[in-house]
């Protein structure tokens, strides 16, 4: 098997080059798909028996928690694979990815404490996963902070592969630790071994909603990275004659 | 260059900067002593909370003291030297990071007791407070070790490495607080002692490969 495709991808230019038409349709796809899971969810879904209709916020908060957690360990693997490898592209994945991961992270914490307010009578307690996601979020921030505080890019790429990595070493262990110490919160929604315990019509807009979501994500994530290479790669040919061939 | 006049300068060195080790036991005494006061100063607050104070006010002074363990080598290019001495950089690291341990636990043990009797610690908590502090504190100055050289190159590194490597304590923190909880409540605690040593053996196997790269890419800038 050729291993050239897995090369390409590295480059800067193919990948330019590649994606270049994707962000647009990809963004548009995940906003009619987001809408369509949320509207579902918000309007046409059955009420919960207990929560009434307080449990809607899920369609939103679950997810953000899910995708704040799938952002953190694509940048881990994104590190690990710029140490080994020096794939010029996983930095820049990296940068992209880190603010919309911290976003994703924040937003779950905020709808989160909207939610408990109603069902467990107050905005925040210490609980086990409420307390991990407090932590993701601060250790995107500390990613950010740390790729701001470079002057030289080449270093700050470097220094953020670093974290990244010994982050994602970490997660498990306080993700672990934190669920040890207190839980409160229910048990994950989705799990690819076991059958959903909601009911379909419940179940099914919310995971329309978190595949839009994804996709949303990814053509910001992919414009982003675009933009990144056109500021590195300024003075380089390719791009210069590309530009002025085919427009942006 | 050898890996023992490295060794034996590391220790000169830290030892000629006696104040520094000071400043950092003060700090920690200081932390100890805002808790009282600002929470609660009455014994049934101050035996169960004790391990978390003592904690968290470790955490806190471990990670100012070494928060510029490289930053002379940084600026007087004693890191260039280790990097083309021919030497191992990971085992320069991990000795260097031996070398600020024992001379920061040794002196923590110490004052522990007076510590320990401030805060109305019991004798059988106490030991166990010990047993944490030998297991865990090793893997608090690995991981800061990381951050350290993460930082290195920066001038206002100290805010940002906090923010960088406090989050990674967390773990180390419940198990050692639960430690000292389930031993005041004499429940069985040989567990968290166990994790706490998983934690600093795993920290020891990942952290000065990290730490190098992190130096090596601070000073080929």
């Amino acid at each position: 098997m050729s291993w050239a495709w897995f090369h390409k991808l590295g480059s800067t230019k193919w990948f330019f080059l590649w994606f270049k038409n994707w962000p647009l349709p990809l963004f548009l796809v995940g906003v009619l798909v987001f809408l369509m899971g949320i509207i579902w969810g918000l309007a046409f879904a059955p009420e919960d028996y207990q929560q009434g209709n307080s449990f809607r916020i899920i369609y939103i908060h679950v997810p953000a928690a899910i995708l704040a957690q799938s952002c953190y360990l694509a940048m881990g693997i994104a590190s690990f694979v710029f140490l080994v490898w020096r794939m010029k592209l996983s930095p820049i994945f990296i940068s992209a990815v880190a603010p919309i991961g911290a976003l994703m992270a924040l937003i779950a914490l905020i709808t989160g404490s909207i939610w408990g307010k109603p069902t467990w009578g107050t905005w925040w307690v210490w609980d086990a996963r409420l307390t991990s996601v407090l932590v993701l979020f601060l250790l995107y921030m500390g990613i950010i902070g740390l790729h701001n505080a470079f002057e030289d890019k080449r270093v700050a790429d470097k220094a953020v592969s670093v974290l990244g990595l010994v982050g994602l070493v970490n997660l498990p262990i306080i993700k672990y630790s934190v669920e040890w110490w207190n839980t409160l919160h229910q048990g994950a929604t989705f799990s690819l071994t076991k059958s959903p315990e909601m009911p379909m019509e419940m179940w099914l807009p919310l995971l329309i909603a978190l595949l839009g979501l994804s996709c949303l994500l990814a053509s910001l994530v992919l414009w982003r990275m675009q933009t990144t290479i056109m500021k590195r790669e300024m003075k380089s040919n390719w791009l210069k004659q590309e530009v002025l061939k085919n427009g942006l | 260059m050898t890996y023992f006049s490295f060794f034996k300068s590391e220790s000169l060195l830290l030892w000629r900067h006696k104040q520094d080790t000071l400043n950092a036991l003060l700090f920690f005494v200081i932390v100890v002593t805002l808790f009282p006061l600002g929470i609660d100063a009455t014994p049934d607050f101050l035996t169960v909370s004790a391990g978390g104070i003592i904690w968290c006010a470790t955490s806190l002074a471990v990670l100012m003291s070494i928060s510029r363990m490289y930053r002379e080598d940084y600026e007087d290019g004693s890191l260039e030297q280790w990097l083309v001495s021919g030497l191992y950089l990971p085992f320069l690291i991990l000795l260097k990071v031996t070398v600020q341990w024992l001379f920061m636990i040794a002196p923590l043990l110490l004052i522990l007791p007076i510590v320990g009797g401030m805060l109305y610690l019991s004798e059988e908590s106490f030991w166990v407070l010990v047993a944490t502090l030998l297991l865990g504190s090793p893997s608090l100055f690995l991981i800061g070790s990381i951050g350290a050289a993460l930082t290195v190159s920066l001038q206002q590194g100290a805010m940002l490495l906090m923010l960088l490597i406090l989050p990674m304590y967390i773990p180390i923190l419940i198990f050692a607080t639960s430690a000292i909880k389930a031993s005041e409540i004499g429940l069985p605690y040989l567990g968290s002692l166990a994790m706490l040593l998983a934690i600093s053996l795993l920290s020891l196997v990942f952290a000065p490969f990290m730490a190098a790269a992190s130096i090596k890419a601070s000073v080929n800038e």
